[in-house]
């Protein structure tokens, strides 16, 4: 028997060699959690050492070891085939089109190890074969990135590697050839690997035309090969598992990440615990973990369908034990993965992918993939640019129906032409709301709407909700993030069932649900509403009354009336349900042009406790339009005249000891508004009034579970601030300030107005917590942006206005 | 058809216990030379195998090989409803996708049928060759769960070294070390309470405590433990089942952690 330190030796020096070969690519596979699969155990025992350049990277599977005798054996009469159980790819490995007519093919594992160039290599290769697709350190001088096209129609000549692959995707998509950067073979399973290396690039991408041709490529790739892996990969993408209004949640926490960690890599909790306390991250402590624990034997590589499966099946997991089983389930998923999966796979676990990949982009490469892979059929005749309509399409449909069950399918039988009918608004299935833009008095509406009808109608102070009344007799409400509110509003539903007319079978209501004294007859604020319990309440426990008031119908009797204009959509309305007052009521609106009616109807609208008012276009550019901030739609709040037109949504990240009488709760706290973009939260201020004792005792209470040791590396903020603690991101606090200006220190929306100055906000106070909001929904920066220059113009209206004087 | 009938009904719960912690779902085999079962935990660090020989059985009968999917948490709540001094059979017809469990009290008083679901379970089944090894240990299995469990409140691995002088088992823990030798000792006057020590090379080999002490739970089915070491190789403990089979547990080595050069 061979010792297996002499091998070691052989390893390390071949190492040497290799690093030197392909240095950019090695050094994190050596951190990595789990080196690639090392099928091969003849290194430990063949008479000659076995420069297999895999298992100088990763541990020997000591099982494997166990069985290299016989395995040892069978690989030298038929090399390929042996080694690995479950073969990952070419089945039939001979076929007549070989390497003579390819001379570019020096890999194919059929080549006779004459050349003497990779010699080593081909050594290695029978027991490599079936991990290709991991092979980030394999690297040949003389591989040619595009098969001629001949080779295509017969069978692929053979498999690049996945960084090869990657850079293929970097091609422009008009130059891109979807089967050349596939290395699996038609019809196999993605390898999650593929998914993983595409993270990786869009990472390091930062414009949004580039990623989306990256993305664009890779799902062409997976279109051509495995569309039937489309799903998964899209979601994946998506960083989601169900759609948002299922309510499908992975449901695990850091704690289960961490023992699962630790276990998968033979670690202490403790130890993987210091790790994430250095780096602020799981997901490089996951790629730094360098396991110390040898596997009986190296699990199959991961496929994108079966991560996602297993997402699938964490979320499914309930009731008893279920943490474990999740821990488990996390666990078997870590061991497989190599590379820099282990990365991924944790922040796709915490649903913090954070590559800079908006939601938006993805379902524009979507579109743009699917013109592509449809180049048989043209595009309708009246269409220009194809790429951009069909990315439009696609957003479209999103929007109406968000459910890549459906649209992914769809777009693969029916084309992306055909999506608007294949796939439509289903009742039941919640609609991106229609938002309103921001707008600081009346006369910039008159500007905004000149010659146009519109309506100005109650802001009212509540929860937005979209309720559906199916053929069945069944209701859904859903919340404006989409998610299923239906346990928490038992009265709701019981209303609108009652209030609705006999005739009516099925609506879709859009509607603002408001806390409301029903004996006094006057509307409550917020933040009573927030009072009301959360899940599965019963109607005998409701201590807190709503009225719904409803102000949009998109869907009737069967019929869909988003396309219709509002006055028609309004008539619907009306037409529809009995009003009952503090029940269901219709939001109180009027129409005119006139400014002092409309200034009027303002000061009555916030004497009724309403937030403001909101106006919209009536007969003309009045359809709705769903998930958009549109132009026809315009928000005008109570306060626009005493500070900055809106109030601002802004996430608490960072804060200040309090001094003095705040001593023992933050005195300050460092604000950030969200770069949707860049994924990245900017700071936009400090903010230390506005906060009752009572608040301010609430607040720092909650955020000091919330603390973390350094800030995460998706802030930024000016070197001069240093605050006391960080914290995640978890808040959404609404905060008004007098005005905008432009800072050295803060960082919001820089590169915009500024290449090098953010903006920061004056004065700012809390308004409230926003509990509704996700911190990814903040304020965005383009928002501050367009705060800040529409500011500016007034400024220098107002000034004009004073010169004339 | 499949019908096993094991009058010592008990043998079985106690292999259930041995197991349903260390692996969820495993492929239960049954041929016309026995029952087995091979699985893998999780994490690939550890296999379980179990072998229930034919003979075993007071009947017999597989008419063709089967492999039946089991989720062993499952069948060990159904196990647990059998009595310990119940005769089990287990029972499967040939497709079906369930299998029935038939408890009879030792009396005949009382038939409890229980039938579970199966399930399909993708597992690769391992070739496990013979090999042979640097050391080989034969011990009171009551003592190896003794020393494990004691060893585990200190630290979280275990070094078993194997020399001369006998076998050590060691920890390191925040709180300090510990160290337990056993001597080769064949003069007690019961066999199975002896330790039999026989050594080629020595030996020295760490692995995780918590899956040392998961395979201590078989520890009510044999009164010796056989500890078998190679360096590279995963270690196995083996836990005799009288006159039937084995259950033998393989664990994966942890590796030392001294190479911090990788990491340049």
């Amino acid at each position: 028997m061979f010792s297996l330190r002499s091998c070691c030796v052989t390893h390390s020096i071949l190492s040497h060699r290799l690093t030197l070969r392909t240095s950019l690519i090695l050094p994190p596979l050596f951190l990595s959690l789990f080196p690639p699969k090392p099928i091969s155990l003849q290194p430990l025992y063949s008479p000659k050492p076995n420069p297999n350049p895999r298992t100088m990277s990763s541990r020997p599977s000591a099982f494997d070891a166990l069985m290299s005798g016989a395995r040892a054996a069978a690989s030298k009469k038929k090399p390929p085939t042996s080694s690995s159980p479950k073969k990952r790819k070419n089945p039939e490995p001979k076929t007549p089109l070989q390497n003579p007519t390819h001379p570019q093919a020096p890999i194919d594992e059929e080549a006779p190890p004459s050349n003497s160039n990779s010699n080593s290599n081909s050594n290695s290769k029978p027991s490599e074969e079936p991990q290709v697709s991991n092979g980030s350190e394999k690297d040949h001088p003389d591989t040619d990135p595009e098969p001629s096209g001949d080779t295509l129609a017969v069978k692929k000549p053979r498999l690049i590697n996945a960084d090869e692959s990657i850079a293929l995707l970097k091609k422009k998509p008009a130059n891109f050839d979807p089967k050349s950067a596939a290395f699996w073979n038609d019809g196999e399973r993605v390898p999650f690997m593929f998914l993983v290396k595409v993270f990786d690039a869009i990472d390091k991408e930062s414009g949004r035309i580039a990623i989306t041709e990256i993305v664009c490529n890779m799902l062409r790739t997976v279109i051509s090969t495995t569309p039937d892996d489309l799903l998964p990969v899209v979601y994946l993408l998506a960083n989601k598992i169900a759609p948002a209004h299922e309510g499908v949640e992975l449901g695990i926490g850091d704690a289960s990440i961490i023992k699962a960690l630790a276990e998968a890599c033979g670690a202490k909790e403790s130890q993987i615990k210091s790790k994430y306390q250095a780096l602020g991250d799981l997901g490089l402590v996951a790629k730094a973990s360098r396991s110390s624990q040898s596997l009986m034997r190296r699990p199959e590589p991961l496929t994108v369908a079966k991560v996602f499966g297993t997402f699938r099946l964490i979320a499914k997991e309930s009731g008893k034990d279920s943490q474990e089983k999740k821990k488990n389930h996390i666990k078997g998923l870590l061991v497989a993965a190599t590379d820099c999966e282990p990365q991924y796979l944790i922040r796709l676990l915490q649903s913090k992918l954070r590559i800079g990949l908006a939601e938006q982009t993805l379902l524009a490469a979507l579109g743009q993939a699917a013109v592509y892979a449809e180049k048989d059929s043209s595009p309708p005749a009246h269409i220009d640019s194809p790429f951009e309509e069909a990315a439009k399409i696609v957003k479209q449909v999103y929007s109406v129906i968000p459910v890549y069950d459906k649209i992914v399918p769809a777009l693969i039988t029916g084309g992306v032409w055909n999506l608007s009918k294949t796939c439509s608004f289903t009742p039941g299935v919640p609609i991106g709301p229609m938002l309103s833009k921001p707008t600081k008095g009346v006369s910039e509406i008159l500007d905004k709407f000149q010659d146009m009808e519109f309506t100005c109608e109650y802001k009212y102070d509540g929860e937005r909700a979209q309720i559906h009344y199916l053929e069945n007799g069944s209701v859904e409400i859903y919340s404006r993030n989409a998610e299923r509110n239906t346990g928490k509003f038992p009265d709701v539903v019981v209303a609108v069932s009652r209030l609705k007319k006999p005739s009516i079978t099925s609506f879709v209501l859009d509607c603002e649900l408001v806390a409301y004294d029903r004996e006094k007859r006057k509307i409550l604020p917020f933040q009573t509403l927030t009072t009301r319990a959360r899940k599965n309440v019963a109607m005998s426990d409701i201590k807190v009354e709503v009225c719904i008031f409803a102000f949009d119908i998109l869907y009737l009797n069967g019929q869909q009336l988003m396309q219709e204009q509002l006055n028609v959509r309004r008539e619907h309305l009306y037409k529809s349900f009995e009003e009952d007052p503090g029940y269901f009521q219709f939001a109180t609106a009027i129409i005119s042009n006139d400014l002092e009616e409309i200034q009027k109807f303002l000061e009555i609208a916030v004497d009724s406790s309403c937030e403001g008012l909101i106006i919209k276009t009536l007969s003309k550019d009045a359809t709705y339009e769903p998930s958009k901030r549109s132009n026809n739609w315009l928000k005008l709040k109570k306060d626009y005249m005493e500070s900055i037109g809106d109030s601002l949504d802004l996430v608490p990240i960072g804060a200040f000891h309090g001094r003095g009488k705040r001593t023992g709760v933050y005195g300050a706290f460092l604000l950030a508004c969200y770069d949707g973009s860049n994924e990245e939260y900017q700071s936009i201020c400090k903010i230390g009034t506005g906060f009752s004792e009572v608040v301010l005792e609430e607040r720092s209470s909650s955020l000091r579970s919330k603390v973390i040791p350094k800030p995460k590396p998706y802030y930024r903020y000016g070197d001069s601030l240093k605050p006391d603690v960080w914290f995640e991101p978890t808040e959404v606090w609404e905060v008004k300030a007098a005005d905008l200006t432009i800072s050295p220190v803060h960082r919001a929306a820089i590169g915009i107005v500024d290449p090098n100055k953010g903006i920061s906000l004056r004065f700012p106070r809390l308004v409230r917590v926003r509990e509704d909001k996700p911190p990814e929904q903040a304020s965005s920066s383009e928002m501050v942006a367009e705060m800040y220059s529409s500011q500016k113009n007034n400024q220098r209206n107002n000034q004009d206005d004073n010169e004339e004087d | 058809m499949l019908e096993l009938r094991l009058v010592q009904g008990s043998l079985l719960k106690k292999v259930m216990e041995a197991i349903k912690d260390l692996v969820n779902d495993a492929n239960f085999d049954c041929s016309a030379t026995g029952f087995s079962l091979q699985a893998m935990d999780s994490s690939h660090v550890a296999l379980v195998a179990l072998l229930l020989r034919s003979e075993g059985f007071e009947h017999y009968r597989c008419d063709r090989n089967m492999s039946m999917g089991m989720n062993l948490g499952n069948m060990s709540k159904m196990l647990k409803c059998a009595g310990n001094d119940d005769i089990i059979t287990i029972k499967a017809d040939d497709g079906s996708d369930t299998v029935t469990f038939m408890f009879e009290s030792p009396t005949q008083d009382k038939i409890a049928d229980f039938e579970m679901k199966l399930m399909d379970i993708d597992s690769e089944h391992l070739g496990i060759p013979e090999a042979e090894y640097h050391a080989i240990v034969r011990m009171p299995s009551a003592e190896f769960a003794r020393i494990c469990k004691d060893l585990s409140s200190i630290g979280d691995t275990v070094v078993i070294s194997v020399t001369k002088e006998g076998v050590k088992f060691s920890t390191r823990g925040d709180i300090g070390t510990a160290n337990v030798v056993c001597r080769q000792n064949t003069t007690v006057d019961k066999p199975e309470e002896s330790t039999i020590i026989e050594m080629n090379e020595p030996v020295s080999l760490t692995f995780a405590l918590r899956y040392m002490n998961s395979f201590t739970k078989a520890t009510p089915l044999s009164n010796t433990v056989t500890i078998s070491l190679s360096s590279e190789l995963p270690v196995v403990v083996e836990y005799k089942i009288a006159e039937m089979g084995y259950i033998r547990f393989y664990l994966a080595p942890k590796i030392e952690e001294d190479e911090d050069e990788t990491k340049a």
